[in-house]
């Protein structure tokens, strides 16, 4: 059995608001394993979102389990945190989150511009390059965030998510703000992705894209209500 | 009505959200606002408003020039005798008041206290209309020449020294011999007019024929007294140039028939006649210092402006999105304005009602330290000129803030800003924009910050500057004569001596001298070079053989004068460096003789070092253009004088009591009349530049805070802006470290580009105000430049981290979703 790239035990989210408490996530268990491409859906305001921040260490759980390729990060510092988020996962969000002021080859750079160990000019552009002519966007390198469609942005994104060679790719809802052309494009590109092994996990409430996994987890109000095997 | 009230009922709950932004706007524009009403109501009540008299508009004083030979104002005073001339001369004015100022002591009262006087005749008050709260002013009855000791008291001084005892009018005061009836007590709200020193406050009026002048000064053309006052209502049909020119003969003629035959040191000198409004007199240079204090609070208003500007333009940024939305759903452009004009009036309003508050809190300030500086402060108060000018500063900057934040809006983008968008990258503001904001706001605070360092280091400057002599533990006694018949020197002598040898067996007296203090004043004398017949108007002083030991002034040259030479009356003379350079460019001027017009001349025996009183310029021209100090000469003082120094042991103290029963003992008709420190005479001689300092230091601290808080709250709205760019550095995994790096990175850019700004602005003033500003530019301002850079780089430090750590220090989750 190999070890999973992403573990979590009895997951608990609680998020507390003046005088309300959400319980956003409970009791979850999940696993991912290298190479797996795994679709989480469910109802608006399930938790979804909350849950793929938390696996990327982008939030932290009220109380369980939380294991990174074997090893427990459940009580992990903020630096720690940033340190394997910066190497072992690549994030793509709806809103892209590009930097506009930096240009596009910047903005794919700029994982490895944070990498605990330096990483020369040389490698950095070669992994960019390499990056986005995976994506097909090589030609726009100069370019600036907003000069292009959001179906690039996102293919920009998709590329600084590989540049640092992830263990994973974190994804939560990438077609949201394109039309269907776009969002099939950067369905096909990630499904290319996992194709050459790249593990994937997906955020999305589209039935087409969820059906495109291997394996499909359903949320309702913060509880696994399902999974599906292919 | 009510869409109105919603209005901002919705501007009230926007607001709320961001209670650090209405912090900053609030105490910024109160602050600012608060000394702008406060120096505006100022400015009105000095330059605008009439004096509070009946017929002040033809209220005038008539100034008594005299005219050198080469046609140069040598002083302006009045002859006594030359006063009394024009008094009676009854010419230009309907009816006009000879007034003299003066000290002395209640003898009558328990507490012996030293009150200012003024004596006038009659017409004073009735000029003034002066407000009684008891009994009745001067009469006819009072009018010159008719003896008559009747006496009026201010209201504070009928309050503190009487306790307001409902029989004052029955009480009698006595002051040096002559007991006085009470007739009247002045008004409460009775304001002097303030024309000798501001803030000075007469205590107790006398008529004119009590006047301190003696038998000799009285007759006397060759005698100046600036005590001697002369003010009047002008006749409606005269103006103020016809009066001149009528009274200018009318006093000159009798000058020059009244002057001493076998005095030629006046030859060639006339007298001129200057007539000029009270008010004018009044207002003296306070209006320089008012429309000053105006100039720089416009400045601090127009920093916070700035400051303010950019905090609004920031968040019309940031709330883009949400007027795009509102666009979309249909809201024109007037309705994006009327909304955002809810929010700034309110804020404004907030703001000025902060700002009434410390106005308010400012007119009591000014009152407590500047009535030495300002004339009328004690007529400060809310008037509804400062109510009107609040309530148009509010309309205006409401508007201009409102109309700034919506020109920002480019409302035919708005669409696209909603369709291209997610929360991400619309809520980025350009870095450009951003770093010409922080670079401005450095240049203008760098610019300010650095002025005020350099008002601040003078004022320090004369503040500390060495007075080269001594005043610790020495205090000057002056002795009150309450009898009319004042002693002669001959009949005085014995007196004082056994009053010294008293006082010297004083357990805490160490030392003793006869005469008064450098600090208690100099006497004017004019002089004339036996050698060359030049003549010279050096400060002159009579001092014993003590006198430069004990304030440890030193004789560089020559010889101190000696008990002989005052026993004598020994015509010797000593004098400083000031006065030896005028008088030989060499400066070697002992054994020279030197005459005061009588027939035996005095000759210099010794050189002192120069001392410098703050405050005490030459008499004439040609010695300030010589640049070195003031000149002085001393003789040698009579043995009947009725001052002291006393030099005490440290930490002992004498009291004004103590002394009193010492008097008393060896002659009852001797009391104190003052006995001060020189210390605290020092101090209040300082007082002025003392003030400056304060008030330098106030407003530099103000420009300071201002520019901090505005340095600040655009550093921290460009981080805040920056909170999604933040996160998405943080989500690809960006450390604290890297980020703080960033910003400071950033930021650092944008602050040099701020000073290298400031550089040109003053490189600008310094093109256009060079001859100002050369005198600055010397390496001492090179510690300045140093503390200014230093303080705003510790700003900008703090400005940097301090918005930052509410993302780095959380996950980063919440700097990406933009919930808090
Ligand atoms: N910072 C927060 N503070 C309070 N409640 C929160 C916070 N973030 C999320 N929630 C709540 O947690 C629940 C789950 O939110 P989450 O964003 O994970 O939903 P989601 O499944 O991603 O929904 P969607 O499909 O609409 O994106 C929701 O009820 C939401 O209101
Ligand atoms: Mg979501």
């Amino acid at each position: 059995m190999t070890i999973p790239i992403i573990k979590v035990q009895q997951l608990d989210k609680v998020f507390s608001t003046d005088d309300m408490l959400t319980h956003a996530l409970q009791g979850i268990d999940l696993e991912i394993q290298p190479g797996e491409y795994l679709s989480i859906s469910g109802p608006s305001g399930c938790g979804k979102s909350t849950l793929l921040s938390i696996m990327g260490l982008l939030d932290f759980p009220t109380t369980g389990k939380l294991f990174f390729e074997g090893e427990d990060i459940s009580q992990l510092s903020l630096e720690q945190a940033a340190a394997i988020r910066n190497k072992k996962i690549g994030f793509i969000f709806q809103q892209f989150n590009l930097i506009d002021e930096l240009s596009i080859f910047e903005n794919v750079a700029l994982p490895l511009r944070y990498a605990m160990e330096p990483v020369s000019d040389k490698k950095i552009k070669e992994r960019v390059d390499y990056c986005l002519d995976i994506v097909g966007m090589t030609s726009k390198a100069k370019r600036r965030p907003t000069q292009l469609s959001g179906g690039q942005q996102q293919c920009i994104a998709i590329a600084r998510a590989l540049v640092a060679e992830p263990s994973i790719l974190l994804v939560d809802e990438p077609t949201g703000n394109l039309d269907s052309k776009s969002s099939d494009q950067i369905m096909a590109t990630l499904q290319t992705l996992n194709d050459q092994g790249t593990t994937l996990c997906i955020v999305t409430h589209d039935i087409r894209y969820a059906e495109m996994a291997k394996r499909k987890v359903y949320l309702l109000d913060g509880q696994v209500l399902g999974q599906t095997q292919f | 009505m009510r869409k109105l009230i919603l209005q901002y009922k919705q501007a009230w709950a926007s607001l709320k959200k961001k209670p650090g932004f209405v912090l900053t706007v609030l105490m910024t524009m109160g602050i600012t606002l608060g000394a702008l009403l406060c120096v505006v109501t100022l400015n009105y009540l000095l330059l605008v408003e009439p004096l509070p008299y009946p017929e002040q508009e033809r209220l005038f004083v008539a100034e008594h020039g005299l005219i050198g030979a080469k046609k140069e104002t040598k002083a302006v005073a009045y002859t006594y005798p030359g006063l009394v001339h024009l008094y009676k001369s009854k010419q230009a004015f309907e009816q006009a008041s000879m007034m003299m100022y003066g000290q002395d002591v209640i003898v009558s009262h328990s507490s012996q206290p030293l009150v200012n006087i003024a004596y006038v005749t009659p017409d004073l008050h009735q000029i003034l209309a002066s407000p009684m709260a008891l009994g009745r002013m001067f009469e006819a009855s009072e009018a010159l020449d008719t003896n008559n000791p009747v006496a009026m008291l201010s209201y504070n001084t009928w309050m503190q020294e009487y306790n307001g005892s409902a029989d004052i009018l029955e009480k009698k005061i006595s002051l040096s011999g002559v007991s006085y009836h009470i007739v009247g007590v002045l008004a409460e709200h009775f304001v002097e007019p303030e024309l000798e020193i501001i803030g000075r406050k007469t205590q107790v009026w006398l008529p004119w024929d009590y006047n301190q002048a003696g038998k000799w000064q009285r007759q006397a053309f060759d005698n100046i007294n600036g005590s001697l006052k002369f003010i009047g209502l002008l006749k409606q049909e005269v103006s103020q140039s016809q009066a001149q020119q009528l009274l200018t003969p009318l006093v000159n003629d009798r000058w020059q028939a009244g002057l001493p035959g076998d005095d030629d040191f006046f030859k060639g000198w006339t007298i001129n006649m200057h007539v000029r409004s009270v008010k004018d007199r009044i207002l003296g240079e306070s209006e320089s210092i008012a429309v000053m204090l105006l100039a720089g609070v416009v400045g601090l208003v127009l920093i916070a402006c700035a400051n303010i500007s950019n905090l609004f333009m920031a968040r019309t940024a940031e709330k883009q999105r949400q007027m795009a939305i509102q666009a979309a759903i249909g809201a024109t452009k007037k309705h994006l304005f009327k909304a955002m004009f809810a929010e700034t009036s309110l804020l404004m309003f907030m703001s000025i009602i902060l700002a009434l508050v410390l106005a308010q809190f400012g007119f009591y300030i000014m009152q407590q330290y500047l009535g030495a500086i300002l004339p009328r402060v004690n007529e400060l108060s809310l008037t509804p000129i400062t109510f009107a000018s609040a309530v148009l500063v509010t309309i205006i900057f409401a508007l201009f803030f409102a109309k700034l934040s919506t020109r920002m809006i480019n409302y035919r983008a708005l669409n696209t800003t909603l369709q291209s968008s997610g929360k991400g990258s619309g809520l980025q503001v350009s870095k450009k924009t951003r770093q010409v904001l922080i670079a401005s706001q450095v240049a203008l605070a760098t610019v300010l910050v650095f002025a005020n360092f350099s008002l601040l280091k003078d004022a320090v400057k004369t503040i500390n500057a060495p007075i080269g002599f001594a005043t610790d533990n020495i205090s000057t006694l002056i002795l009150n004569f309450s009898s009319s018949d004042i002693p002669s020197q001959e009949e005085a002598k014995p007196i004082m001596a056994e009053i010294m040898e008293k006082l010297e067996a004083l357990p805490q007296v160490e030392s003793l001298a006869q005469g008064n203090s450098p600090l208690d004043g100099f006497w004017v004398r004019a002089l004339t070079s036996v050698a060359n017949n030049e003549k010279y108007t050096p400060f002159f002083k009579s001092v014993d053989h003590h006198y430069f030991n004990m304030i440890e002034q030193p004789i560089l040259q020559g010889d101190n004068f000696t008990m002989a030479q005052r026993q004598d009356g020994a015509n010797v003379m000593i004098v400083n460096q000031a006065f030896a350079k005028q008088l030989k460019a060499d400066g070697d001027v002992l054994g020279m003789q030197i005459s005061t017009g009588r027939p035996d001349s005095f000759k210099i025996i010794g050189i002192v070092k120069d001392i410098t009183i703050p405050g005490d310029s030459p008499t004439d021209r040609d010695s300030s253009a010589l640049g070195s100090g003031v000149p002085r000469v001393y003789v040698p003082n009579g043995l009947g004088g009725q001052s002291f120094m006393l030099k005490l042991k440290s930490g002992q103290t004498v009291s004004r009591k103590q002394l009193g029963t010492l008097l008393a003992e060896v002659d009852s008709r001797y009391s104190v009349f003052s006995f001060n420190a020189a210390s605290a005479i020092l101090t209040q001689t300082l007082f002025a530049e003392i003030t400056t300092a304060v008030t330098t230091t106030v407003l530099a601290s103000l420009v300071f805070l201002l520019a901090g808080i505005g340095l600040y709250g655009i550093l921290s709205y460009g981080t805040q802006l920056r909170r999604f760019e933040i996160g998405a550095r943080m989500a690809i995994g960006a450390t604290r470290k890297h980020l703080i790096t960033m910003i400071i990175g950033d930021n650092t850019k944008a602050v040099l580009a701020g000073f290298i700004g400031s550089i040109v602005l003053f490189a600008l003033a310094y093109i256009s105000l060079s001859e100002y500003i050369q005198p600055f530019l010397t390496w001492q301002v090179l510690p300045m430049v140093v503390a200014t850079l230093v303080l705003i780089i510790l700003v900008t430090l703090f400005a940097c981290y301090w918005p930052l750590r509410q993302y780095i220090n959380k996950a980063a989750i919440y700097s990406l979703r933009g919930s808090d």
